[in-house]
């Protein structure tokens, strides 16, 4: 399965969420009032909850050094790999010696260096795709689910024809398509972002239709509520934590994504740095010289282990259904 | 020019080597017919040919290898680097404008037709008129009539034949050519100028795809079946019995294997699964020197890499010392061993070592000296920014960064690297005006001679038509080399070629960064393998260990 | 059940179209000419370029080529040809057996070591065995294929090879029969072990803490039984539905994998499709991968009638 968080298999966590109107064996939600009184809740018992979680804790203490990484990169290293003098052929594929921990690249720079400066497209890429994805296919599920009828019908499908298309592979045609476009990282974003929204929008479409149905829903409406209050006000509030959920342990398939993407050459490019680029430079010499391929590859898993773990901690916090 | 297979060195991977489509197939074909006993064949590595198996419509090494086992071309070339007829019975002119071709007897088709010269008559016509969109057809350039099956888009072709090409009786013909050319016997030896039997046309006067699929040769191997390409993993062809030529001792099968990547070959080549390998990837060098031993073979090819300046549309480049202090800046020999592992060679002259006229040394801004580079880069008040562009589909990425490195290293300048999908795009952006800087540029020649690294490269006449893509433009070098091309002698002409590769040198429209070596190997089950200067293996010559 | 299915169908159709179209477009506007990218470095002659345009339709409007296209692959079963004359279904065959094997050896892998595990784990649950396993899961579910694909190729493929003196891993290639898919299968199929191993496991969890199986056990069963015969096989729904799902994810997602281990599969193909402008390649490509999507997901529909009595498709 590509790395990118794929529409087609729905995985246990999404699925655990997802109600469709597909007849499963699951049970009926919970009534409505209940619910509505457990959610003003909910938020702080997750806090609580999470507090109090080795996981999420130390998920946090890696992503805040991730953070300080791709802001102030020059605190961990001396050297600025931007600058070609810090490059020497004759040494290329050299192993580690003193300065130069990570040992040399094919082109005689420091990996340490490389790998340092790559974290920043990373956590950008990652955290812009998440935000955007959110948002987008959030609002639309939203209005799918809560306004039903043609509306619905029509994002539903859309989104069907996006589910189809291999993640992947689609994000490699529209950033190879728009290469020339002079975007820069963006490209990458937008790509990601026109192929993973259908995902929270499935999610938070299902969560809507679950709440739409509710007492306190109808009630709002009886009372003559508008529609957007009822969207916001009563709709939103209880649909709004699966997407949380899923928004978080999407970010680490981004970054993963991010990685594919540069490393078929059609991502981050040259001379700018990521780790999927220096995993494709490092790959023709990869059985002679395996070390600057390894080092970013262990920090680009150790960076999507961290989103996934915060990831999964939200995500039993949220959903107690699951301890 | 053909696709390198340089190309296919370098990228070493399926990764960009698009030159090498992947080749398909399940895996329980594995091609190994060893097993059927009898006559086991001898195995060799291939990528997957671009197209049909069609003489006119090859431009890519894959299928000219496969080819060049099936056809007799009309020369060959020795180890002087010289032609020597093969096909042919003589060549002969008086006036480097009229060529005279005798055929030798004996030849016979595949399929019992015997081979004539209306044969090639009617194969070059084919491939020179535009409406059968021959991707060689530009070999016939030279030859009179060329034009009229040429007259340009949209417009209708009036004629079938070109007015040079006669065949004089079934063993002769005359070739006439628009303007004189000494080197036009050597050229004769591309798949590009192979014959065509009658039964490769059909009702519609079209080489049909059914022969595009099993080829009918005159020479030494016939195809077993046709080839599928995307299905079949192998090329199987055997001996052909009525073949003139020398025949090779004690085996008749030929097998081409497949491969996608130049590293999974290797692979096989060292587990016996395959017997010769002539495109060893950069990354199997040091092991297979090692590995391999006597049967680890390295020699020139006569390919060269440059770094291309874009005289007619960015002035920044025109003063010729900042060209120099550019090109003294690459530290070639390291690039070549580091970044090719020696699968690449420095370069020192625009005429490849490989090819007679080549002299050591020639260029002197050649060599690097970083210290000279940036205090003439300084004081010809070089541009600040350099942009240096290259196409990501051939493997070029890891070399132009190191130059890249260089020259920001060397000159103290910002360098901007920008890749291309292909190489076309380049061209196009500087036609358009969007791009303005530096280029990669390569040449495999498409015959073996000083001129074929000169005229169509650098000569104003070839600004449109010809791959020179710098715009150069210089009168005393092409006076050089239309002499060269009337010379009487080829001594003679190979001295005024050498005068006009003066010239290059002195001005520098290119920098040449590297010649390709051919780095090759062969398995225990083989011996005597040579390949010769088109990077084909001489097959009469080589025996079973 | 019938009427089902062809309902499923029609509703297919503008997703097919809507997904095809939406390649077509962005093949259709990929940077550079498609007929100068065969040329390599040299560049064609211009009648050349104007005659192979004009025969592949590449001058007529998007919708109109787009039309030619679709008829040809859906009333005549014909793909196209790519700009060098070859016809994309026959190169296509040969490829998609690659990749369909790779898929197939990775969803073989997927279950038996995903039930494998989360059975184990459910068994185990609270246990150091059930932590344990949940760790592994997260860590593969963490680390790219990207990674786990070199990782592996080093380390069973080269260094296993220099140790025990065989090749046990083929690295690259798929010219050893199965021998050569495990490697890659394997890679393929980490995210998946890992989700399924969790959903086997939650699936199971749920399912033993029903009353019936309370029923089961107080009926004095043993517990292999109850395990295997009620516990196992009403948690079997969500995994089938996992799996039949994944065959069409394995195979879009093939691309990283079929280019680290050089398999000659689909996703290669398609990738440098991209980079050759063949519009006919990449699309019919997609084409495929959506209809195996679309097909994938119809048979777990179906599955879920014939595992889940309660569900009927009317």
């Amino acid at each position: 399965m590509s790395d990118m968080p794929q529409a087609g298999p729905v995985p246990q966590d999404t699925q655990t969420l997802t109600t469709d109107e597909k007849a499963t064996a699951s049970p009926p939600p919970a009534g409505g009032r209940k619910k509505a009184a457990r959610s003003a809740s909910l938020w702080s018992d997750a806090w609580y909850d999470l507090r109090r979680r080795p996981m999420f804790i130390f998920s946090l203490i890696l992503i805040a050094i991730l953070l300080v990484m791709s802001f102030w990169p020059s605190l961990f290293t001396s050297i600025n790999p931007f600058d070609a003098r810090t490059c020497e052929l004759s040494t290329a594929r050299q192993g580690p010696s003193s300065g130069h921990p990570f040992g040399r690249d094919s082109l005689g720079c420091d990996v340490f260096a490389r790998t340092i400066y790559g974290a920043k497209n990373s956590i950008i890429i990652g955290v812009t795709t998440t935000v955007i994805t959110a948002l987008v296919g959030g609002l639309l599920g939203l209005i799918a689910g809560a306004r039903g009828g043609l509306t619905d019908t029509i994002t539903s499908r859309v989104t069907e024809v996006f589910f189809a298309i291999p993640s992947i592979l689609g994000a490699l045609l529209i950033t190879a398509t728009f290469r020339d476009a002079s975007l820069g990282i963006w490209l990458v974003v937008i790509a990601l972002s026109i192929l993973a929204w259908p995902m929270t929008f499935r999610i938070m479409r299902a969560a809507v239709l679950t709440a739409r149905g509710q007492d306190f829903v109808l009630a709002a409406r009886a009372l003559g509520a508008s529609q957007a209050r009822v969207m916001f006000k009563h709709l939103l509030p209880n649909a709004v934590a699966p997407v949380i959920v899923v928004a978080t342990i999407n970010l680490g398939g981004f970054i993963a994504a991010e990685a594919a993407l540069s490393f078929l050459g059609v991502g981050v490019q040259s001379p700018d740095i990521s780790w999927g680029l220096m995993i494709a430079d490092a790959r023709n010499r990869f059985l002679e010289a395996p070390l600057p391929l390894v080092f970013p590859a262990v920090f680009l898993s150790v960076t999507v282990l961290a989103f996934i773990m915060l990831g999964d901690a939200v995500r039993d916090a949220l959903d107690p259904k699951l301890r | 020019m053909r696709v390198t297979r340089g190309a296919r060195i370098v990228a070493g991977t399926a990764l960009l080597a698009l030159a090498v489509a992947a080749c398909g197939g399940g895996a329980t074909q594995s091609g190994d017919s060893a097993a059927g006993g009898g006559d086991t064949p001898v195995r060799m590595e291939l990528g997957e040919p671009q197209n049909l198996l069609v003489p006119s419509n090859t431009t890519e090494s894959e299928g000219a290898e496969v080819l060049a086992a099936v056809f007799e071309p009309l020369v060959n070339y020795n180890e002087n680097k010289e032609a020597v007829e093969a096909a042919a019975e003589s060549i002969t002119s008086d006036d480097n404008v009229t060529w005279t071709i005798k055929l030798k007897p004996g030849y016979t088709w595949h399929n019992g037709e015997p081979l004539i010269a209306q044969n090639y008559v009617d194969a070059w016509n084919y491939a020179a008129n535009q409406d059968n969109a021959q991707g060689a057809g530009y070999f016939f350039g030279r030859v009179e009539g060329y034009a009229d099956l040429n007259p340009g888009e949209g417009k209708e072709v009036t004629t079938k034949e070109m007015s040079g090409l006669k065949a004089v009786d079934d063993t002769t013909f005359t070739v006439k050519l628009a303007a004189p050319f000494s080197q036009f016997k050597v050229m004769l030896g591309y798949t590009a100028f192979y014959p065509l039997p009658k039964a490769a046309f059909g009702d519609d006067g079209k080489v049909t795809a059914a022969f595009g699929e099993q080829p009918i040769g005159q020479g030494l191997f016939k195809l077993d079946k046709p080839y599928k390409k995307g299905t079949d993993q192998t090329v199987d062809m055997t001996v052909y019995d009525k073949y003139p030529g020398t025949k090779p001792k004690g085996w008749t099968k030929l097998q081409f294997k497949l491969y996608n990547s130049s590293e999974t070959a290797y692979n096989d080549l060292q587990a016996d699964n395959v017997d010769i390998h002539d495109a060893l990837p950069a990354s199997a060098i040091a092991s297979a020197k090692t590995a391999l031993g006597d049967r680890y073979q390295d020699q020139p090819d006569a390919g060269v890499g440059y770094i291309g300046f874009p005289l007619q549309y960015n002035d920044e480049y025109k003063d010729i010392k900042v060209r120099e202090a550019i090109s003294m800046a690459i530290d070639r020999k390291t690039i070549a061993e580091t970044v090719f592992s020696g699968t690449r060679a420095p370069a020192d002259d625009f005429i490849n070592p490989a090819i007679a006229g080549y002299r050591q040394g020639a260029c002197a801004a050649c060599t690097y000296d970083p210290g000279k580079a940036k205090e003439q880069y300084a004081a010809a008040k070089g541009p600040a920014k350099l942009e240096l562009g290259y196409n990501a589909d051939g493997g070029h990425k890891e070399w132009i960064e190191a130059v890249a490195n260089n020259l920001r290293a060397n000159l103290g300048v910002d360098v901007t690297v920008k890749p291309f999908e292909k190489f076309a795009n380049i061209l196009d952006d500087l036609d358009a005006k969007k791009y303005k800087g530096m280029f990669r540029m390569g040449w495999a020649i498409d015959y073996p001679s000083a001129e074929n690294y000169l005229s169509p490269i650098f000569s104003t006449g070839a600004i449109k038509t010809g791959s020179n893509y710098a715009g150069y433009s210089n009168k005393e070098f092409d006076d050089l080399v239309a002499k060269g091309d009337q010379a009487a002698t080829a001594e003679e002409g190979l001295k005024l070629y050498q005068q006009a590769d003066d010239v290059l040198i002195k001005d520098l429209p290119y920098v040449p960064v590297y010649f390709y070596r051919n780095n090759s190997g062969y398995s225990n089950k083989v011996k005597n393998v040579k390949i010769n200067l088109l990077n084909q293996v001489e097959w009469a010559e080589v025996e079973k260990a | 059940m019938g009427r089902y299915i062809i309902r499923r169908l029609i509703q297919a159709i503008p997703v097919l179209l809507g997904a095809t179209l939406f390649i077509f477009a962005i093949v259709f506007a990929l940077p550079g000419d498609p007929v100068e990218a065969l040329a390599g470095e040299k560049r064609l002659d211009p009648n050349i370029v104007a005659i192979i345009r004009d025969q592949y339709h590449l001058n007529d409007p998007l919708l109109l080529q787009y039309w030619y296209y679709i008829s040809g692959v859906f009333l005549h079963g014909d793909f196209g040809k790519t700009f060098a004359g070859v016809s994309v279904s026959q190169l296509m065959a040969g490829k998609i057996q690659v990749t369909l094997n790779l898929a197939l050896v990775a969803l073989v892998m997927e279950a038996v070591i995903g039930v494998v595990l989360g059975l184990w784990a459910a068994l185990r649950r609270g246990r150091a065995t059930d932590t344990a396993i949940l760790a592994s899961t997260l860590l593969l579910i963490s680390v790219p294929t990207l990674v786990t694909g070199f990782v592996l190729q080093l380390w069973l493929g080269v260094w296993l090879k220099q140790t025990v003196g065989f090749e046990v891993f083929p690295i690259a290639g798929a010219t050893q029969g199965l021998k050569s898919y495990l490697l890659p299968g394997f890679v393929l199929a980490g995210t998946s072990i890992a989700y399924l191993t969790r959903l086997t496991r939650t699936s199971l969890v749920e399912t033993l803490r029903s009353d019936y199986i309370r029923t089961a056990t107080a009926k004095g069963l043993s517990r292999r039984r109850v395990v295997g015969r009620h516990g196992l096989r009403n948690a079997l729904i969500p995994m089938v539905t996992y799996l039949g799902a994944d065959l069409g994810a394995l195979m879009g997602g093939a691309v990283i994998t079929e280019t680290i281990f050089n398999l000659p599969g689909i996703g290669l193909q398609l990738y440098q499709g991209v980079y050759l402008r063949e519009q006919p390649i990449v699309v019919g490509i997609v084409t495929i991968l959506v209809l195996v999507y679309i097909v994938a997901n119809l048979v777990v529909d179906m599955l879920y009638a014939v595992l889940d009595p309660r569900i009927r498709y009317e």
